[in-house]
């Protein structure tokens, strides 16, 4: 007889469940460590000065960027794309982005020809 | 008492306040992980299909959510923790696949999953007889197999929904999409594995 979808995700749940019980000592220890480390990171956050060095660098080279462009022009604009680019360039995630850039480029290119799902 | 003491005095009590506030929710927080570090990293492992990658991915999820999202209420924290990890994975895929085009370009074909030892990978036996042991472990390489070959989102799905136990609107929110869709993926994923195992579906000790 046919099962139901309820028995069927029932039963492979139990088979989990039977798997992550049997997991080994050395493994357990592994994620116990990880756990701390991360509630130890939760106090001490990344350094600010050190958060905002590559973002600084970034935001000079756009605002020469934007003045360049704008010859003789008395007054500085600031695009909306710009200003997008620099809250992106801002956030928290800006260290890991800077540290994976040509990784990022790479996806880039992959993602035009791709479809992703 | 006069005005500077009395505000010394509440200054005081607040940050008292504040600091035990910040310990029980740091607490509430390692028992949230602790709670769900297990399951998780048989998720990830399901997912890339490497014991120690899915430690990492998980650590780095756990990092995550700790710094990021710490401070948010206990119940928001399961979404959250599985949206990170389901990133993490989706970003090992696209890693994997630009490793593996250098790898052909420099004449090294990707061996990928071939290097992967399903059976020297399960875990150790304990508490159950050798038969049943063994049938449950055939089915549980069956079923990871099963679903490891599931599409990315109706894995996601089928994983967050049986596996970890979130409910539809939690599931979405790890993965990102509509509720609708949840229910698509996994519905989709339940009639795959029933194809793919055969219609009795999976078959451990449990089922006699």
């Amino acid at each position: 007889m046919k099962k139901s979808d309820e028995q069927i995700a029932r039963e492979a749940k139990a088979l989990f469940d039977a798997s992550v019980d049997e997991l080994d000592a050395a493994t357990l220890s592994t994620l116990n460590q990880g756990r701390h480390r991360a509630l130890e990171a939760a106090q001490s956050p990344r350094g600010e000065l050190l958060r905002w060095v590559p973002a600084a660098g970034i935001a000079a080279a756009v605002l020469v960027g934007v003045m360049v462009s704008l010859p003789g022009s008395g007054t500085i604009e600031v695009m909306p794309s710009t200003v997008a680019d620099m809250e992106l360039l801002l956030g928290e995630d800006s260290l890991d982005m800077f540290e994976e850039l040509e990784f990022y480029s790479v996806l880039d290119v992959m993602d035009q020809g791709d479809d992703v799902s | 008492m006069n005005t500077e003491t009395a505000t010394y005095a509440v200054s005081w009590v607040s940050e008292q306040s504040t600091g035990t506030r910040a310990l029980q929710q740091e607490q509430q927080l390692n028992r949230f992980l602790a709670e769900v570090e297990r399951r998780a990293l048989r998720i990830a492992e399901i997912g890339v299909r490497d014991r120690d990658d899915a430690l990492d991915l998980v650590q780095d999820a756990m990092i995550k959510l700790a710094r990021k999202y710490g401070d948010r209420s206990s119940a928001e924290w399961a979404p959250l923790f599985y949206r990170i990890l389901q990133n993490g994975v989706r970003d090992w895929h696209r890693r994997q696949a630009v490793r593996n085009r250098v790898m052909v370009w420099f004449g090294r074909g990707a061996s990928g999953d071939d290097e992967y030892d399903i059976v020297a990978a399960a875990p150790d036996p304990s508490g159950r007889s050798p038969d049943e042991e063994l049938q449950n472990s055939e089915a549980m390489v069956s079923l990871e197999a099963a679903v490891h070959a599931l599409p990315a989102r109706q894995r996601e799905a089928f994983m967050l929904r049986t596996f970890e136990g979130l409910n539809v609107a939690g599931t979405a929110t790890a993965m990102g999409c509509s509720q609708g869709s949840v229910k698509t993926h996994y519905s989709r994923a339940i009639h795959s594995l029933r194809e793919t195992l055969g219609e009795h579906g999976p078959q451990g000790s449990e089922d006699g």
